[in-house]
């Protein structure tokens, strides 16, 4: 097994001090910090999504996957800045929404986007909408990304866009939804751009989003 | 195909009269009718003796080592060591005054006249009625919470009250129930109306508020905090129950968010706040509560455990009635199920779950990681009932929850695990849990003679408050200003120790 192999494998079963181990290995080796990621993190979170999607994985495996994946992303991010190479898929802002305390699901997806390539910030539970439009002009964000987990409290997603369009920042930035009450049809209600139903569909609307 | 006998049971005071196979074990005849059993049914305990009146019930050699001969002369058995042999009638002796009078040093204050009781919970009631001049409960009542049908759990139902200002239908619904709760015991103890003079509702603070009519908004979304969760009182006549138009009624004081009063309560009757000790207090339902701490300092907290502890989302989950597998076990590499009410299996309650999930570990069908070996996707329990993967995720799920709010409560009073002394499991799931099993879950990672099912402590808890007195300097008072709520949301380390406590023990961490 190549140390690409074995360092996927080790992310897959959520064994963070071999992936600590492993990346510093490699780095040891000389392989660019810039190359772990395509080679390593991103196919092994993927398979991680394909497993979850299949249900092979849940939640837990895939939080524990994820920090896992965290334990290699911590030791390149230091080292990947100013990396020309290294240009994050793109910026994400993430939340959840003003009186939503919730946060693993977005913290999954937060994880899962960040081991995809996302420059990820996360502004936590709880967030305002105008802590969400300084956040996307602070670090010029292209993404932002949402979740709410009650239904007293998803309305408050359509207060953000809202914001965001009296910023004249809606064109600049593509919104995407999610959490449990979250559906397709409010997504588009609310006049966000997409909305994932778990977190590889996240991923996965994220990267098109991106590409859009 | 033969014909099964049955017999038929009544059960005083309460006149409720059962008909079930010949042979079911009064344990499960009597746990759906809100019996408990304080020691899990293993006949260690006297919390769920019975007095035979007319018919016959065996007796074995636990009943003689906890009953004096006196007692069995008298009729006096364990229901946990009896089954349905013949027609029965019996007495109910269920939470008496034993535990005011002798086992407990409580002292009360006898006070003239009668009280009530009331455990109002999300789910079901419990109600008493008390002599307080002598502690003795003359009747019991309980009752699925009319609320439900507005939504189980209490988001919900608080979803329903704000959405369409239906506060005042759920107040009146819920207050109308209980009235009738009363009038049925008074009728059936043959008690004197005009002599109740106090009823104490304990309840967790969303149940405190649609009693109360107090606006739920403030508990719909963080920080989960209302400005009216203090004690609430009311004259009869406000709400307009049919006893003395003066006598009180108290829903005593939330602790917190989410935990309410029953939880005070609970603290109240296990005396936490008394001991130099550190004890704990946890309450396993869909908003698992916590408490921890000793006579210097006490915390509590909720965490969203979900609902799978009460059988929900659970795909053959079911409450703890006739038909629930209860207990699993392994004898000699073989799965022996126990299905209550001595029926055909039809699904899971709480306490099986548990078990089964305890046993699949035992027997390597289920890694600790949760997912089950070999690439199988379902185990057969019992035919039909069945445990997927996705139902040891929801376990999973909801232990690590608890796990976490214990370990983080406890690191906030800069203590472990190992300093916990004594760990009080309260309601009806915490006397049905198999202890070992939940060790063997990780649920409760502590030797398993430190942890104790504690009963229903919120009920005992109100019933003491009935002797305390009116006012907020009552002993309930005082405690609830000792007890400090926390928030576990946000502890920036929630997380991260609740991804620690997903996965499940490996076998050589639990054999100490």
């Amino acid at each position: 097994m190549s140390l690409f192999e074995e360092m996927q494998q080790a992310i897959i079963d959520g064994k963070a001090p071999v992936v600590k181990e492993l990346t510093q290995k490699a780095l040891s080796e000389g392989i660019k910090p810039a190359d772990i990621f395509p080679k390593a993190i991103v196919p092994a979170m993927d398979e991680v999504g394909r497993r979850m999607r299949d249900c092979e994985f849940f939640i837990p495996e895939v939080l524990i996957a994820a920090r896992a994946a965290r334990a290699a992303t911590d030791i390149l991010r230091p080292l990947l800045v100013g990396d020309a190479a290294a240009r994050p898929a793109g910026t994400v802002v993430c939340c959840t929404v003003k009186g939503d305390l919730h946060d693993i699901g977005k913290n999954i997806v937060a994880m899962m986007l960040e081991s995809a390539g996302f420059r990820i910030i996360d502004l936590g539970a709880d967030v305002s909408a105008e802590k969400i439009v300084d956040a996307v002009r602070a670090h010029d964000a292209n993404l932002v990304a949402m979740s709410a987990l009650l239904t007293t409290t998803m309305v408050n997603m359509k207060s953000v866009i809202e914001a965001l369009a009296a910023a004249g920042l809606r064109e600049k930035v593509k919104v995407m939804v999610g959490g449990a009450p979250v559906t397709e049809s409010w997504a588009r209600s609310i006049g966000a751009d997409g909305y994932g139903k778990d977190a590889p569909a996240a991923v996965d609307l994220a990267r098109s989003l991106a590409a859009a | 195909m033969e014909q099964v006998k049955t017999h038929r049971i009544v059960l005083q005071p309460t006149q409720v009269e059962l008909t079930a196979p010949a042979g079911t074990p009064l344990r499960d005849l009597l746990f759906e009718q809100g019996v408990e059993f304080p020691c899990g049914g293993r006949g260690r305990c006297r919390g769920c003796r019975i007095r035979v009146r007319e018919g016959s019930a065996e007796l074995n050699d636990a009943q003689r080592e906890r009953l004096s001969e006196e007692e069995l002369r008298n009729g006096w058995r364990l229901a946990c060591q009896c089954s349905l042999a013949g027609n029965l009638v019996v007495e109910l002796r269920q939470w008496d005054a034993a535990i005011l009078a002798d086992d407990s040093p409580f002292v009360f204050e006898p006070r003239p006249g009668l009280g009530v009781a009331v455990d109002l919970g999300t789910t079901t009631l419990v109600a008493q009625l008390l002599d307080l001049t002598t502690g003795h409960v003359l009747a019991v009542r309980t009752a699925l919470n009319v609320q439900a049908r507005y939504g189980a759990d209490i988001m919900s139902r608080v979803e329903y009250a704000t959405a369409g200002d239906h506060l005042p239908e759920l107040a009146d619904l819920i207050r109308r129930q209980i009235a009738s709760l009363i009038d049925q015991m008074i009728f059936s103890s043959k008690s004197v109306r005009a002599e109740i003079r106090d009823v104490v509702l304990v309840g967790n603070t969303v149940m405190h508020h649609l009693f109360c009519g107090l606006d739920v908004e403030p508990l719909s979304h963080y920080p989960f905090e209302s400005p009216h969760a203090g004690l609430q009182q009311f004259r009869a006549s406000a709400l307009a129950w049919n006893l003395d138009p003066q006598a009180t009624i108290r829903f005593l004081p939330c602790l917190g968010g989410f935990v309410g009063s029953d939880v005070l309560a609970g603290v109240l009757a296990t005396r936490l706040s008394e001991s130099e000790e550190i004890g704990g207090l946890i309450d396993l339902g869909t908003n698992g509560e916590i408490v921890v701490g000793n006579n210097s300092r006490l915390l509590c907290a909720s965490t969203a455990a979900g609902p799978a502890f009460e059988g929900a989302r659970i795909s053959m989950g079911m409450r703890a009635a006739t038909g629930a597998i209860s207990q699993v076990v392994v004898e000699r590499q073989q799965l022996v199920c126990h299905v209550l009410g001595n029926a055909a299996p039809q699904g899971l309650c709480g306490s099986g779950l548990v078990d089964a999930v305890a046993a699949g570990l035992d027997l390597q069908l289920i890694d600790p990681s949760g997912r089950f070996s070999n690439g199988r996707k379902e185990w057969t329990l019992a035919t039909p009932v069945v445990l997927t993967q996705s139902d040891i995720r929801e376990l999973q799920l909801a232990k690590g929850a608890i796990a976490a709010g214990l370990s983080l409560l406890l690191g906030r009073l800069g203590a472990g695990i190992n300093d916990v002394k004594k760990l009080y499991l309260a309601g009806a799931f915490g006397n049905y849990i198999s202890r070992a099993s939940a060790r063997r879950i990780g649920l409760i990672d502590m030797p398993i003679d430190q942890v104790s099912p504690a009963g229903n402590t919120a009920l005992l808890g109100a019933k003491l408050a009935l002797f305390s007195g009116d006012d907020e300097g009552g002993s309930y008072g005082r405690l609830r200003r000792k007890i400090e709520h926390v928030a576990l949301k946000s502890d920036a380390k929630f997380q991260e120790v609740f991804v620690d406590g997903l996965a499940f023990p490996q076998l050589s961490e639990v054999q100490s």
